[in-house]
């Protein structure tokens, strides 16, 4: 049976019984969250359904196309979320064991995409000519490279 | 320190050159609200935070926003690439190119250049947290007004994107502010500064 927290909507939070005259309060979030597939967490710009407050409807639908470098940012930004969720709530073990797995994941993903497309910062390690240099920078519009 | 890392944190692919966009996203660059304000306030704020949940969130949260500023640079670059002069006489950026070409120059959509007066670090964690929810309600207006003005799908993907960035750090910065009060004199949380006091 799920317990009373589980129950809760995951779009309500925990407030205090009492609270604090003049001071603002935001309903904590329940531990062990329900949570998106990283690839969708991406394009809804959060892991949690319960925090995904879209405006007028609008909502990503598409996921972005495997790329090694969407495949990176998936990674990163499941990371980059489970820590600011981990920076308030650092016992929540399940965070904790998905963060940790997310890591092993992104350093192998590192290490594949700088074979094949080039170095992600200059303490990469490489071998042979100077690839930092090369396209594509992340700002450029590179719509048949990949990236 | 901070490490270059060859990527955005959310892809930019915008298929469609659209001067007039771009004089309207610039405020996310370097307006009131905008993505610079919020790294700069946060990364500052942190030397006088007291406990470590909120040294960590304030550096985490500054650091997202450092992104947030390249994909802001990012779209604005995107927009206003291979322009004609005539796309730019007929627009609303005309304004913006005299001045800046098509530079990416933080200001806001109103031509008000960037400035540290958008921001404070007031050096009291209760002041500084307050702050920083009302940032983030800003910045998401922002966010909203730039889909009500956007018809642009490549664009309109990336501003939702960032646009839901504001409301999870919302959220946080409300449980940081807890995590705050349960440390402090529970009679009168206003008593001292814990940035001083402590």
């Amino acid at each position: 049976m799920r317990s009373r927290k589980q129950r809760m909507a995951c779009g309500q939070g925990k407030l205090p019984d009492t609270a604090y005259l003049a001071n603002p309060f935001v309903p904590f979030q329940q531990e062990d969250p329900p949570k998106y597939e990283p690839r969708k967490g991406l394009i809804r710009g959060t892991i949690y359904p319960g925090l995904d407050l879209p405006f007028k409807g609008m909502v990503n639908k598409n996921e972005k196309p495997r790329t090694p470098m969407t495949e990176l940012q998936t990674l990163a930004f499941v990371i980059q979320e489970l820590a600011l969720y981990l920076d308030t709530h650092p016992t929540d073990r399940n965070a904790l064991e998905m963060y940790q797995a997310y890591q092993e994941k992104y350093h192998e993903l590192k290490a594949e995409y700088t074979n094949r497309v080039g170095p992600l910062n200059h303490r990469t390690p490489s071998k042979g000519p100077y690839r930092w240099l090369d396209d594509p920078w992340p700002w450029e519009y590179a719509k048949n490279k990949e990236g | 320190m901070f490490i270059y890392d060859k990527k955005l944190q959310y892809p930019v692919k915008i298929d469609k050159p659209n001067p007039r966009l771009a004089a309207i996203i610039i405020s996310q660059y370097g307006g009131p609200d905008g993505e610079l304000g919020a790294s700069l306030r946060y990364l500052s704020q942190r030397y006088s935070m007291p406990f470590d949940e909120l040294k960590g969130l304030l550096t985490d949260i500054g650091t997202e926003e450092l992104g947030h500023l390249e994909m802001i640079g990012a779209i604005i670059h995107q927009l206003t690439r291979n322009l004609k002069d005539h796309q730019i006489q007929d627009s609303a950026f005309a304004p913006y190119f005299v001045d800046h070409t098509v530079g990416v120059y933080p200001t806001s959509a109103s031509g008000f250049p960037w400035s540290a007066a958008s921001m404070q670090v007031k050096g009291d964690p209760i002041a500084d947290l307050a702050e920083d929810l009302g940032a983030e309600q800003k910045a998401r207006v922002t966010y909203d007004n730039i889909l009500r003005l956007s018809d642009d799908p490549d664009v309109n993907d990336v501003i939702k994107f960032l646009r839901e960035r504001e409301i999870v750090h919302f959220q946080r910065f409300g449980e940081a502010m807890e995590l705050l009060r349960q440390k402090l004199n529970k009679k009168n949380i206003y008593c001292m500064n814990p940035a001083m006091d402590l």
